[in-house]
């Protein structure tokens, strides 16, 4: 029992010591490694709607590419910071939620595919609004993440640092809710949302406000990306892939657990662009597509679910096995 | 007295199938009324309308003088008006005492949870038993207490319970039976709808009949001719020689 509360505390300072250290001077893992973690956040932030509140959305796409758009609009045009524009960035996605929100109303596989309209009217928007967004031509030379205190975090390094502080400051939200008693309602929602409103749970309320906070996630990513690449358009900002990825990542990480949709992240965006494009450069993610298949016929919860399973029960056997010496 | 829950004409079904047919009941505090009737009367429509989980497309639903047509369910919970829902839906995958805190979501209700939980593992103390384990692997009997344990959690002024007995051994029924029976000897207003008449007519003081989708008969308890009252139920006529 003790172990598992120091497991996260030990992950939490490898990635934030080691990782660096070991890896900080191979500049092209490194940029797979703030991908990966790009995807990560997404993947938390979609795991966290289909948990709390038992949403399945096809179009986080749409948060993240509002939420890229916002904050570079506003630093390139209004003059803001970095840091407060992409926390603006995240408000955007939040608000732009409140658009889907008639959505819903619906369940399913319904609620998901209009949500998936949504990413696209938004990517429509982006491109026509010229005067606005500067239309299909996209956003060049973007801010780039600021210095602070003398440390560079526009390096690749700086750059890792701050999105591995967002994802785990998501991740850390998410792990409170869930424990408290609105989580507990929205993990009850699952069951039947008839039973949890009639035991005075405001559900359509809690639903949105998941939402927003969804959305709100997902567009920081999404405002972090940009002022890491520095450039947007609106097929790249809107692309189908930001939804994807996170759903395969998830998914294959362990979609009910915290850290399943990063553990997931890193693992398939790692070993796709590592091992797969190094011998399929062309069409590597069908790979991904059967790993996924291949997962959720081994293991439908997903990969840490199922590491944990194997220890306790390696460590069952070794107990057993001083039993049977002693 | 006055009426703790006034039902003025209503309508109600689902989409473009209505149900309810100009439904009038009224329920004085205190007492227990039981409505009675086949399956598919709109028994439970009924009750899901007065909760808000129907909508309701005309008429009224007055809760102590107040008009509440209309008003979304968990707003109805917050005055006291409480469901205990058909076949249970209890949350399986939850520890039964988080089940029960959950019934203590309101915050009306919230502050006193703690004192709540332990007069309802008084009442049944069956629940405290089991209190660690998953609602889904309870029996038929325990869920039902465990249901009636949460909406008592919610703390009602007006207790809708939803055939109790669905499913239920005899020995069990009995059970639960006494546990709504002294819930009424403490002075609770119950709202009962039931499909087992003998067991409905040993708690309650009014009876209401539904028969598709409309009240066919409203009596006090006491007066309750069960021949008459068969007859009504399985819709023979009335009198009908043997």
């Amino acid at each position: 029992m003790r172990a598992n509360g120091i497991l996260p505390a030990v992950a939490v300072i490898a990635l934030y010591l080691l990782v660096p250290a070991a890896l900080g001077h191979v500049d092209y893992v490194m940029s797979l490694i703030v991908a990966a973690l790009t995807i990560g956040g997404i993947a938390v932030a979609w795991a966290m709607l289909g948990n709390l509140g038992g949403m399945v959305s096809f179009g986080h796409a749409a948060f993240f590419g509002v939420g890229a758009y916002v904050s570079a609009l506003l630093t390139l045009d209004a003059g803001w910071p970095v840091f407060p524009a992409m926390l603006a960035g995240g408000a955007g996605a939040a608000i732009a939620s409140v658009v889907t929100m008639p959505a819903l109303r619906l369940r399913g596989p319904y609620f998901a595919l209009s949500i998936l309209a949504f990413a696209h009217i938004f990517r429509i928007l982006a491109t026509e609004l010229e005067s606005i967004t500067r239309g299909a031509g996209g956003i060049l030379s973007i801010p780039v993440l600021p210095t602070v205190a003398g440390f560079d975090l526009s390096s690749k390094i700086g750059s890792y640092y701050v999105i591995l502080t967002i994802v785990l400051m998501a991740m850390a939200g998410y792990a409170w809710l869930r424990r408290s008693t609105v989580g507990l309602a929205l993990l009850a929602m699952h069951d039947t949302e008839d039973a949890t409103k009639v035991v005075g749970v405001p559900s359509t309320r809690l639903k949105a406000m998941m939402l927003a906070l969804s959305a709100f996630i997902t567009g920081v990513v999404g405002a972090f990306n940009a002022h890491q690449i520095n450039f947007l358009d609106p097929d790249y900002a809107f692309s189908g892939l930001w939804t994807v990825l996170p759903i395969v990542a998830a998914i294959f990480g362990g979609y009910r657990t915290i850290s399943g949709p990063l553990v997931g992240a890193l693992v398939i965006y790692l070993v796709d662009q590592l091992v797969f494009k190094s011998f399929l450069p062309h069409g590597h993610e069908i790979i991904l597509g059967a790993l996924l298949v291949a997962m959720i016929v081994l293991s439908p919860t997903g990969l840490v679910p199922l590491v944990r399973q194997t220890v306790t029960l390696v460590r069952q056997t070794v107990t057993r096995g001083h039993h049977a010496a002693a | 007295m006055s009426a703790a829950l006034d039902i003025k004409d209503i309508r109600a079904g689902y989409g473009a199938v209505n149900v309810l047919w100009d439904v009038s009941l009224s329920v004085e505090a205190g007492t227990t009324t039981a409505i009675l009737g086949p399956n598919g009367a709109g028994k439970s429509t009924l009750l899901r309308a007065i909760m808000g989980l129907v909508t309701v497309s005309q008429g009224d639903i007055v809760v102590d003088s107040c008009a509440r047509t209309g008003t979304s369910t968990w707003n109805m919970v917050n005055e006291g008006v409480v469901m205990v829902p058909e076949g249970r839906m209890v949350f399986r995958d939850m520890t039964v005492e988080d089940n029960l805190l959950m019934g203590a979501f309101p915050k009306r209700t919230r502050p006193r949870a703690q004192a709540n939980l332990k007069t309802v593992y008084q009442r049944f103390p069956r629940l405290s038993e089991r209190r660690r384990q998953l609602a889904g692997s309870l029996s038929g009997g325990e869920a039902q207490m465990l249901a009636l344990g949460r909406g008592l959690m919610e703390e009602p002024r007006i207790f809708l319970v939803d055939e109790p007995s669905l499913g239920l051994a005899p020995v069990i029924v009995d059970e639960i039976f006494a546990g709504l029976r002294q819930l009424k000897e403490e002075g609770r207003t119950i709202v009962l709808v039931e499909q087992n008449t003998y067991k409905a007519l040993s708690v309650a003081d009014y009876v209401y009949l539904m028969q598709a989708g409309k009240i066919v008969m409203s009596q006090v308890a006491a007066d309750v001719d069960v021949d008459h009252l068969h007859d009504l139920y399985f819709a023979r006529k009335t009198g009908s020689e043997h």
